[in-house]
């Protein structure tokens, strides 16, 4: 009996999988729907690395992108509840025939590649299933820190960067909310006997600032950015 | 084996025995999860004094079939204003991310059976392992933060948000408790884990291995993370029912609850299983290298053993405030986890050189 391998129908499920995904998430009105479509173009992805002989890139696809990323993108698009974007009218016109002219190049081209058959395709020559370990961790790891250790170092502050300049940015427009020397110029609000802030109705920046200089005294706050402090003045 | 192997080739043998292997592990880790089911309300009635549902069957024993009857004849109520497709979805969703796991874990040795041949007592072994069961849990929060937003009900959508950032939070202590284990095993291969954990009749574990690194840090980070995880008392924030009625499952009914609470459990029983697994020596145990089939006995008792600490924390701790909660996972389990792992790396490299 005759059947095709594991791995080739297993490459067609998934391929099939990722583009029906693909095509689901920029065709949906829906944001939500776009994301989740995303998470399923990932995973199918990650399966495609597997039956690839990558198995670290597939695990690191779905935590990272699937698991990480597209979590907070689903956790924003539900905290700011998003509404189905309207359709407007296409304004570039010029782009639709450079786009098909584009999908049509990319269809010739592969199918020129296809058509070569042996000739073509004999010219690439695909990996052995199985012997190859360099889709493996430990090849990875040794890799990452022996070979390639300055990129991946460079990489790594490159991320911490981001992060610290995302954080930076949080914060600099919720700076009167925290203790900034700028910010306490008046004379706290009263507090009371066990040295609480007493907030009443109807208290508002006054109260907010002692509270923000109660914060700093306390050593709970850190120091606030210069810019924020000033616009706060003006 | 062999005779299937002739018929339809080597491969398709092999995904034969694995899709059997796959359905049975299924069944029994279901019916094992009725009976957790079970046993968290008898223990938690005896712990507050009281005695649990006895009357079905001895001793209640058919309690769990009586449940299932009862999910399934109830009313299904979709509520009108609800995102259909992602309501249904959700809990889909989470099943599937807490059944995944389990055919990674190795719940025996080699054994031999007749007609089959000598076989290892595991589902599907693969280089990660380790890395296949985080990335399947990091995908279950979609689960429960779609289910509290398609419901379009207030509780639910807080229920949803606080899970996912619960969820997102204590992932990332998850993960780094358990690279210490990593570094002392130097792969992620949970049956080759398991397997150097040999020795001292049995009792060698990772737990408190002095030959190597004893983990006994790494072991409470995970299991307070992992409790976390599992959106477990004293951390079940997401379905806490004085503040959110039931938190992202409010507004499911009947069997598309059930999904929800099944997976519950069964996050509980992957999440003992890998515990036992890295930290407890798996299947070690006394007798073992005698009586290979023993193996199964010493995991599923070690599994017990978290499964009981569960419910006992339930009927003993009060729940968290979200702020603290939030800060417990950031600003201390974080980086004690981070602190276990630099310790680890650091008498390895000292051992080594």
């Amino acid at each position: 009996m005759e059947l095709p391998s594991i791995s080739q129908l297993l490459f067609v499920l998934f391929g099939a999988m990722a583009l029906g995904c693909a095509v689901a998430m920029v065709a949906q009105r829906n944001p939500l729907y776009s994301a989740i479509s995303l998470v399923g173009v990932f995973v199918s992805l990650a399966c495609l690395y597997l039956t690839l002989q990558a198995p670290f890139i597939a695990a690191v696809q779905v935590i990272v992108y699937a698991g990480a990323i597209m979590v907070l993108v689903v956790f924003v698009i539900m905290l700011l509840n998003v509404e189905e974007e309207v359709r407007r009218p296409v304004r570039l016109h010029y782009l639709i025939p450079v786009g098909v002219l584009l999908a049509a190049i990319l269809v010739g081209e592969a199918a020129f590649m296809l058509s070569l058959g042996s000739g073509g395709a004999a010219r690439v020559t695909p990996m052995a299933p199985a012997a190859s370990d360099i889709g493996l961790t430990a090849s990875i790891g040794t890799g990452m820190f022996t070979k390639y250790l300055l990129p991946f170092e460079v990489t790594s502050v490159l991320i911490l960067m981001a992060l610290v300049g995302a954080i930076s940015l949080a914060r600099q427009g919720r700076t009167p909310l925290l203790a900034a020397p700028g910010n306490v110029s008046e004379e706290p609000a009263a507090l009371t006997a066990g040295g609480e802030l007493a907030l009443k109705p109807g208290d508002t920046a006054a109260t907010g600032r002692a509270f923000a200089r109660q914060q700093l005294e306390r050593g709970e706050a850190a120091a606030p950015s210069r810019a924020a402090s000033e616009e706060d003045e003006g | 084996m062999d005779w299937l192997s002739n018929q339809i080739g080597p491969d398709w043998a092999r995904a034969v025995g694995q899709l059997v292997g796959i359905n049975v592990g299924f069944v029994v880790v279901l019916m094992i999860v009725a009976y957790t089911v079970l046993a968290e309300r008898r223990v938690l009635g005896f712990l507050q004094g009281r005695l649990g549902p006895n009357r079905v069957g001895p001793g209640g024993l058919f309690q769990p079939f009586a449940d299932l009857l009862k999910f399934i004849f109830k009313e299904e109520i979709t509520p009108a204003a609800s995102t259909r497709f992602i309501y249904f979805l959700a809990p889909i969703i989470a099943i599937t991310a807490a059944l995944m796991p389990i055919i990674v874990y190795p719940f025996g040795p080699e054994v031999s059976l007749p007609f089959v041949g000598k076989f290892h007592l595991v589902i599907a072994r693969f280089d990660i392992a380790l890395l296949y069961v985080l990335g399947i849990t990091s995908v279950g929060v979609y689960g429960v933060a779609l289910a509290g937003w398609s419901s379009n009900s207030k509780y639910s959508l807080m229920g949803g948000l606080r899970a996912a950032a619960q969820m997102i939070s204590y992932e990332l202590s998850l993960g780094l408790s358990l690279v210490g284990v990593v570094l002392i095993s130097g792969t992620l291969d949970l049956y080759s884990i398991v397997e150097q954990q040999g020795g001292w009749f049995g009792l060698r574990w990772n737990l408190w291995d002095v030959t190597r690194v004893p983990q006994v840090v790494g072991f409470v980070t995970y299991l307070i993370s992992a409790i976390a995880e599992t959106n477990r008392v004293p951390f079940d924030l997401p379905e806490a029912e004085t503040e959110l009625v039931a938190g992202f499952h409010t507004e499911y009914s009947a069997l598309k609850f059930a999904l929800f609470f099944m997976a519950e459990y069964v996050n509980m029983f992957t999440v003992s299983m890998l515990a036992t697994t890295l930290f407890l020596g798996g299947w070690q145990g006394p007798f073992v290298d005698v009586f290979p089939w023993i193996g199964i006995v010493w995991f599923l008792l070690k599994v017990t053993f978290f499964l009981f600490l569960y419910i006992w924390l339930r009927g003993t701790l009060p729940r968290f405030r979200f702020d603290q909660l939030m800060s417990f996972g950031w600003k201390f389990l974080l980086p004690v986890a981070i602190l276990n792992v630099i310790l680890t790396a650091t008498v390895l490299y000292f051992r080594w050189s």
